[in-house]
């Protein structure tokens, strides 16, 4: 059994590049079926999110799995870039390494913003798009349904969730609060009705903001953040003259190019008379021109710019982090324990069907030796030859499960395949 | 109320001053009431020390132009606790402290000599100097709001992480303290420019000395007032001029007047307040420890300077 994780995150690579190889949800049910045409052998759940792409995959040692190339690839043809720009930039584990990994991710221990709620329900939604399109196989099934039980169980006995953290949270918390006093008088524009525009407007309701509109291209997506958050919907033909107006603009749309060109900002820069704007461009790909932020009195912060606001973030919580890692640790030993048990199955069952096929054959020729033999006395025979298969195989049994909890016991089933004539 | 002086004062300003700057090395939970502690000393001994030279004197604490400086210095610690007490995460200290430094070490250099003598010329020279004094300190938070907002927008718009402990207000506020600085310090400044010129009309006609009207700070003066008017006006017409960048640099511009203004006062080119006069006197920490003002206040802080010492 093969586990691998071949991806970029904001660890790794820029959000230049995290852009372009971004997947929208239409895109990843697409790039998952391309996968299945193209690599049938292979399990793959798709994980794209603002900070992260990564395609865990696993297959059968039997069989053959694409490697790092062909996953670059895999991703750089669906995005119609040359592979050989985003191969160095993709990182590449797999086994143990892999599971600890997605274990991390899951627990939003790998996020820019530790121990942000969101990741969570990014790789359920993930792993589900698996589902549906029936690439996930029971190596990833595994993998994800344990990523998701060790996720809760550091949110439950761990503080790393207590305090309610989000890239959105840190962009108002920190950058919002270093350019406006107060948000009850400011004009509030938020583009996109996602969840990271949900969450960036809770955090502004939270600060005051009172004069909210919302633009999206689906109305009633937008329409059904007005019901619950308030504010009001503008048609999306609208946007440049709710820009005008704005004072501070959320970009969280999941839109492929940037909807703010330098150009068409430009033009509207001289209806705003220098009054500051905030831009929190929360959207991967971007929704504004990074060349806008060089604008007077623009401020514009993406993703990436609010590195240093949680690594501070990062830094006051540290504390928090050895419980959760050990967690990581301990789930991750039990998950690869479990999985090499597994794949010791079959060699097991080859050897318990071999020794039960010879007490069988060997319990016939005897009693066909003696028929006289009543039924206590055949009863009693059959749980002797039981018992003495079950005490001779228990030694070599209890090998292999002390061997899987150091790794794969490939040398120890080679062994016993050879030596009791195991076929496949 | 033994051995109070500038530098006394100054000295517990200086500490204040350097234990802000311990806010960029690190944490401590003790840090705010030494700090407010030691400027609040200051303070106390500088309000005394006014006090006292007002009261030696008979006249108004503005009576010299060495009193001018060491009130709009005082003004400025004021506000400095105010921001300390209310708004401590705010390192203003770090701005504000050594513009007061500034100011009590060019009291040392300026005239102690009494202006104005007959009480018509006293209480135009009061007015004069008290809406000057109100114009300055105006010009003076502006330009250190100016300063942080400046910092502030470099560091927001290249998402440069503020150093550790220095926490600055939101561009927001900090341009509305700019906008109102130089409509404050206008207002002032032409107040105290208009009684300036009745004060040396009065002076003439009572016969006492007056300064010449080609005197550079009268022209000087004449120039910053201008200049402040010029900058409340087109910050109040031109809207784009009310906003960011644009209000900051007005305001640092007017400080830049401003520090000529004191530069011409200190350097004996000019007969105001005082100065250029051969009657002068030289002042130094011996003169002043052993001056009967000192002596007097010694009686009373016997505890203040158990506490310095």
């Amino acid at each position: 059994m093969k586990l691998q994780l071949i991806g970029c995150s904001h660890n790794s690579a820029a959000l230049e590049l995290r852009e372009r190889l971004a997947f929208s949800t239409v895109q990843a049910g697409q790039a998952l079926e391309r996968w299945r045409e193209k690599f049938p052998s292979a399990e793959a759940v798709l994980l794209s999110t603002c900070n992260r792409v990564e395609i865990y995959s696993a297959w059968d040692t039997d069989a053959v799995g694409p490697d790092h190339r062909q996953v670059a690839e895999f991703l750089a043809g669906f995005h119609g870039l040359n592979s050989c720009a985003i191969l160095d930039n993709l990182f590449e584990q797999s086994g143990e390494a892999a599971v600890r990994h997605l274990f991390m991710v899951a627990a939003s221990l790998d996020s820019m913003v530790l121990g942000e709620p969101q990741i969570l329900s990014q790789v359920k939604q993930a792993y589900r798009l698996a589902q549906e399109h029936q690439s996930v196989g029971p190596l990833t099934h595994e993998m994800f349904q344990s990523a998701l039980r060790v996720a809760k169980r550091i949110a439950s006995e761990t503080t790393i969730h207590q305090k309610r953290v989000s890239i959105a949270s840190v962009a108002v918390g920190d950058c919002a609060r270093d350019v406006f006093e107060r948000f009850d008088d400011k004009q509030v524009l938020v583009i996109g009705a996602g969840q990271m525009a949900e969450e960036a407007l809770r955090y502004l309701q939270d600060e005051g903001a009172q004069h909210v509109t919302i633009v999206n291209r689906n109305v009633d997506r937008a329409a059904a953040m007005v019901e619950q958050f308030g504010g009001r919907i503008a048609p999306w033909d609208e946007l440049d003259e709710a820009l005008v107006a704005a004072d501070l603009v959320v970009g969280a749309t999941g839109a492929s190019e940037p909807i703010f060109s330098l150009e068409r900002f430009q033009r509207l820069e001289s209806r705003r008379f220098q009054r500051p704007l905030l831009i929190l461009d929360l959207a991967v790909p971007r929704d504004f021109d990074a060349a806008i932020g060089n604008r007077l009195g623009v401020y514009l912060y993406s993703i990436d710019d609010l590195e240093w606001v949680c690594l501070r973030n990062r830094q006051e919580r540290d504390g928090e982090l050895p419980a959760a890692v050990s967690i990581i640790e301990e789930e991750t030993r039990q998950f690869m324990e479990s999985l090499h048990h597994r794949a010791t199955g079959p060699i097991v069952q080859r050897l318990r069907r071999t020794w039960q096929g010879l007490r069988d054959r060997e319990l016939d020729r005897l009693f066909h030796k003696l028929p006289n033999l009543g039924d206590i006395e055949r009863e009693e025979i059959t749980r002797a030859f039981e018992r003495y298969v079950n005490k001779m195989l228990h030694p070599p049994l209890e090998r292999i499960r002390d061997e899987s909890r150091q790794g794969h016991p490939h040398g120890l089933l080679e062994a016993l395949k050879r030596l009791f004539h195991l076929k496949d | 109320m033994s051995g109070i002086t500038t530098v006394c004062f100054a000295a517990s300003y200086a500490v204040a001053l350097a234990l802000e700057l311990t806010r960029l090395m690190f944490r401590s939970s003790v840090r705010g009431v030494l700090l407010i502690g030691f400027a609040a000393a200051g303070f106390f001994a500088q309000t005394v020390y006014l006090i006292y030279r007002a009261h030696a004197a008979e006249m108004i604490p503005l009576s010299s132009a060495h009193e001018w400086y060491l009130l709009a210095a005082w003004m400025l610690v004021a506000t400095y606790l105010y921001l300390s007490v209310f708004q401590f995460a705010v390192a203003s200290g770090l701005f504000i402290l050594p513009l007061t430094l500034a100011l009590i070490a060019a009291s040392r250099f300026a005239s102690d000599r009494p202006i104005a003598r007959s009480p018509a010329v006293q209480a135009w020279g009061a007015i004069h100097g008290v809406f000057w004094l109100l114009g300055a300190v105006a010009v003076m938070i502006g330009f250190v709001a100016g300063m942080m907002y400046l910092w502030q927008s470099y560091r927001i718009k290249h998402k440069v992480a503020p150093p550790r402990g220095l926490k600055l207000p939101s561009l927001e506020r900090l341009e509305r303290v700019n906008s109102r600085a130089i409509v404050v310090s206008a207002l002032m400044a032409g107040v105290g420019f208009l009684s300036g010129l009745i004060l040396n009309i009065v002076s003439h006609q009572t016969k006492q000395t007056e300064v010449p009207w080609t005197d550079p700070i009268v022209w000087h003066s004449g120039g910053l007032f201008g200049w402040l008017l010029a900058a409340a006006l087109f910050s109040g017409l031109y809207l784009p001029a009310r906003r960011g960048h644009k209000v900051a640099y007005l305001t640092v511009a007017s400080f830049a007047f401003l520090a000529v203004f004191f530069a011409l006062q200190l350097s004996g080119s000019t007969e105001h307040g005082g100065q250029g006069s051969p009657e002068i006197p030289t002042r130094s920490v011996s003169e002043d420890l052993w001056s009967p003002a000192s002596l007097t206040l010694r009686v009373g802080i016997v505890g203040w300077k158990e506490f310095h010492t």
